[in-house]
């Protein structure tokens, strides 16, 4: 699916939202946001003894006027927000038409919210790859290709920065360890949103004739008859993945919606604010 | 519908083979997945490999097996017209000996008959039936009625020509039965038929495929024993077809050593030689040295033990009594005891009870009890003779002056040589189990001049022999192929009868006689009783005919009728089934091949 088939007036209409922001303060450069160091924003943070060098504009004259000690006032930082955007550009995003729009559109609409979120945001999409900056909202579609033969968070360390906010978007259809792949996730960030993205077909399957299934990134292929007691196990198994990763994102105290493809944008949209990983711009 | 190649068949198994395939190793529609791990389940089908499940009934499985079977069907030469019934071709074999004669390349006869008969076949085409008749004096169907060509070449490859000379015209016949109205006949010999003594077949084709060739066999053979001198002796007849004298070496051999290895010039013609052996020896193999005709260079020859006839003269004093002695001197295989086989008394003790196992010749006035009212007659003739009777082979009494007749009640005996209303020789058949039959000779010898006819000795001799007929034994002990071989057991069989030769056993009716045919190729014949060998006889091809081989030639007479008929359309694929089949088979692979992917793709 060619990534120009994006919508960019449909995503932006479908966006008037930014990234949600967690209460805890956040790292990252000269911004908007209160930071979790010191800083010269307005609200006044502690104390502290002065030394030489400081600013004498920050001496809290009236303490010294009572105590004859000069206090230096400290201020909040205030910091623009990183944001890294970790996107699964496997072969399975890409498995039929419909997922692979869907991925783009959803992808863009992160994108958006990022730019509404006025913060760093980077894109990362392979362990060895170098992130890519998230400059303006356009930029994704150079890496919705879906061509890859894993995932993303399959591989090793991702280049994620410290205290930044995480969006991780795939469908987890790898085998993994939501208990271990989660926190790992969300270690030395700030938040972690995560949105895993299938189609229907692949959440709720329906009874079908014998078909050999061909794992669409190459990890085998087996003759079966899909029938229902099939079908009842699959959806089993596909809950328990789902919940395993809803039950880690809890515990991580990230966030976790279950996208499916075929769902308009829109209601996408307001999904993802309905579980906080968006809020309103 | 019909097959040319029945054979071709075979690759039906194709069929179930490709279900098995299908049923142990499906090509299910391609599905393509993103998490195929949360489809592996002890439920799945592995792609090595899946034990019973139910046959899904795929298109490809239908197309698969629709080309296996028109495949299969064009193998098998299936035709849906019959016309090569009509393309039945009738081959008969001469069976001769002689078909057996190898040149100096080591070709035969037979080979260059086998050659001929496949070349006919493949004229015909694969599609067409041949019946292959051999020869004899009982006429065998080799292969066939109409049997397929593959069938009638396995059959000829294994024809070995054995028989002795033999006319082919029950053969023809047989043939012709067989060949019907549309069948063609081909008969196939080594000889010409005027050359053969044959007449020529109207409407058939008559193939020779002789050649002449020189030839020295043994045409006659006996083994004789003389107890008198302590000596056996091998006569050999030989016959020189060559045109010249001929070196032989001849090699008499028993038990695997050779017993007596002489070098003969064998003389155009025929010639005899006689070979002193030692007596008591077991079954000698007399062999010649090799030469065209290999069927007649060797015989086995078994020691005869002639079955010895004791005989008691107890007539009257008299001339009778001297004239029975007389004749009783000149038939040789008899000795005088008194425990006898053979026992001459005056007719009137026949009415007392004999010895088992004796028989009783009664001359004279019969028995008062086998007596009528009335004088004794004279006859001179003319007389009535059963002449199929063994007793009176030969027998005319032309002259003789039959005296002293007594007449005789009618159920007294049975008659064998009359005069009018009297009975002159009668037979006295056996009453019961253990009684003997006995001859009456109603005759006075005192006064009749019986015994000084021809026919004294040769009623003498008859009666003597026959009581010899009945004597436990063979009747020879070395016969020619095909004889009849004639013995008696003297009692009843204990265990099952048996004959084998050359490794070929063959069951034998039980009973007292034994009447079996002397089998071909011949050899050491074994009669057996159980597992006792009762008789060990010698069957050997001797022929004088078959092994003259100058006159074989080459040369075709006559002509298989309409010969264009069965050259045309011999192929397989002048019939329009073998086209349907073909396009099926292509059209199935086609539509499996290129459309089936394209539809097993899902999603």
């Amino acid at each position: 699916v060619p990534t120009s088939s994006i919508d960019w007036t449909a995503v932006r209409a479908a966006s008037p939202f930014k990234i949600a922001l967690p209460r805890t303060p956040v790292g990252g450069r000269l911004g908007e946001r209160l930071g979790a160091g010191t800083g010269s924003s307005l609200e006044f943070q502690d104390y502290r003894g002065y030394a030489p060098g400081d600013d004498l504009r920050h001496v809290d004259w009236a303490a010294y006027a009572r105590s004859e000690l000069l206090a230096v006032r400290l201020y909040r930082e205030e910091v623009a927000p990183r944001i890294d955007v970790v996107l699964d550009v496997s072969r399975s995003m890409a498995l039929t038409d419909r997922k692979h729009r869907a991925f783009g559109e959803l992808a863009a609409l992160l994108a958006c919210a990022c730019a509404n979120t006025v913060a760093d945001a980077r894109i990362i999409t392979a362990p060895a790859l170098d992130p890519r900056r998230l400059r303006r909202p356009e930029d994704i579609e150079t890496v919705l290709q879906c061509e890859a033969t894993l995932s993303a968070l399959e591989g090793g360390h991702l280049p994620l920065r410290r205290r930044s906010l995480r969006v991780v978007v795939s469908d987890f259809l790898f085998p993994h360890d939501a208990e271990a792949l989660v926190p790992r996730l969300a270690r030395d960030g700030a938040s972690l949103s995560i949105v895993q993205l299938t189609l229907h077909e692949e959440a709720e399957p329906d009874a079908d004739t014998g078909r050999r299934l061909i794992d669409v990134e190459g990890h085998g292929e087996i003759d079966m008859v899909i029938d229902e007691p099939a079908v009842r196990d699959y959806r089993a198994r596909f809950s328990r993945l789902r919940l395993s990763l809803a039950n880690a994102a809890r515990r991580t105290g990230a966030r976790f919606a279950h996208v499916l493809a075929e769902t308009p944008l829109r209601q996408a949209a307001r999904q993802l604010a309905a579980t906080g990983i968006l809020e309103a711009a | 519908m019909t097959f040319a190649t029945p054979l071709g068949l075979l690759a039906l198994v194709a069929v179930p083979a490709i279900v098995a395939i299908h049923l142990f190793r499906r090509r299910y529609p391609v599905r393509r997945v993103a998490g195929l791990f949360l489809w592996q389940n002890p439920r799945q089908t592995p792609v090595e490999g899946r034990r019973r499940d139910r046959l899904p009934i795929t298109t490809s499985l239908i197309l698969e097996c629709l080309a296996a079977t028109a495949l299969a069907l064009i193998l098998a030469g299936a035709r849906l017209s019959s016309a090569d019934i009509d393309r039945h071709l009738v081959v008969l074999l001469d069976d001769s000996a002689s078909m057996a004669a190898v040149d100096a390349q080591g070709i035969s006869a037979r080979d260059r008959a086998a050659r001929r008969i496949r070349s006919e076949v493949e004229r015909l085409g694969a599609s067409a039936r041949v019946t292959l008749v051999v020869s004899g004096e009982r006429p065998s169907v080799l292969a066939g009625p109409a049997a397929f060509a593959v069938e009638a070449q396995a059959a000829l490859n294994n024809w070995q020509p054995q028989a002795a000379h033999h006319s082919l015209a029950l053969g023809v016949r047989l043939a012709r039965e067989l060949a019907g109205t549309d069948g063609k006949l081909m008969i196939v010999s080594d000889l010409m038929p005027a050359a053969r003594g044959e007449e020529e077949v109207p409407g058939a084709l008559w193939a020779s495929v002789g050649e002449a060739l020189a030839n020295v066999g043994i045409i006659a053979a006996e083994r004789t024993l003389s107890p008198d001198r302590g000596q056996g002796t091998v006569s050999l007849t030989l016959g020189n077809y060559a045109g010249a004298p001929q070196s032989r070496r001849v090699v008499v051999s028993a038990g695997g050593k050779d017993i007596v290895t002489r070098y003969l010039n064998v003389p155009p013609g025929s010639s005899s030689v006689a070979l002193p052996i030692p007596p008591g020896l077991p079954p000698v193999r007399v062999a010649l040295s090799d030469d065209a005709l290999g069927r007649d260079n060797s015989v086995v020859l078994a020691e005869p033990r002639p079955r010895i006839v004791a005989v008691d003269n107890r007539l009257k004093e008299g001339r009778g009594r001297e004239a029975l002695a007389n004749a009783l001197a000149a038939v040789s295989g008899i000795t005088r005891a008194e425990q006898s086989h053979l026992v001459f008394v005056d007719g009137g003790d026949l009415d007392r009870p004999g010895d088992p196992g004796t028989w009783r010749a009664g001359f004279g006035r019969p028995p008062e009890k086998w007596r009528t009212a009335g004088a004794p007659r004279d006859f001179v003739g003319p007389f009535l003779l059963e002449k199929r009777h063994p007793l009176l082979l030969g027998v005319t009494l032309g002259g003789v002056v039959w005296a002293g007749v007594s007449p005789l009640a009618a159920s007294a005996v049975h008659p064998l040589a009359s005069a009018g209303d009297q009975a002159l020789i009668g037979l006295r058949s056996a009453s019961s189990a253990g009684e003997s039959p006995a001859f009456l000779f109603n005759v006075d010898l005192d006064s009749t001049n019986l015994i000084r006819a021809p026919d004294w000795p040769i009623v003498i001799s008859n009666i003597v022999e026959m009581r010899r007929h009945g004597l436990p034994g063979p009747e020879r002990w070395n016969y020619r192929v095909g004889e009849w071989i004639r013995a008696g057991l003297g009692r009843d069989p204990k265990a099952a009868l048996r004959s084998r030769s050359g490794g070929v056993e063959r069951a034998i009716p039980a009973g007292q006689r034994i009447e079996i045919i002397a089998p071909s190729p011949g050899g050491l014949l074994e009669i057996l009783e159980g597992d006792d060998v009762l008789f060990e006889l010698g069957v050997n091809f001797l022929d004088e005919t078959e092994g003259d081989l100058r006159r074989q030639t080459t040369a075709d007479t006559g002509s298989l009728a309409d010969g264009s008929d069965l050259r045309a359309d011999a192929g397989v694929t002048s019939d329009p089934l073998f086209w349907v089949l073909l396009a099926t088979a292509g059209l199935a692979i086609m539509a499996n091949w290129c459309l089936l992917p394209a539809s097993r793709v899902h999603g």
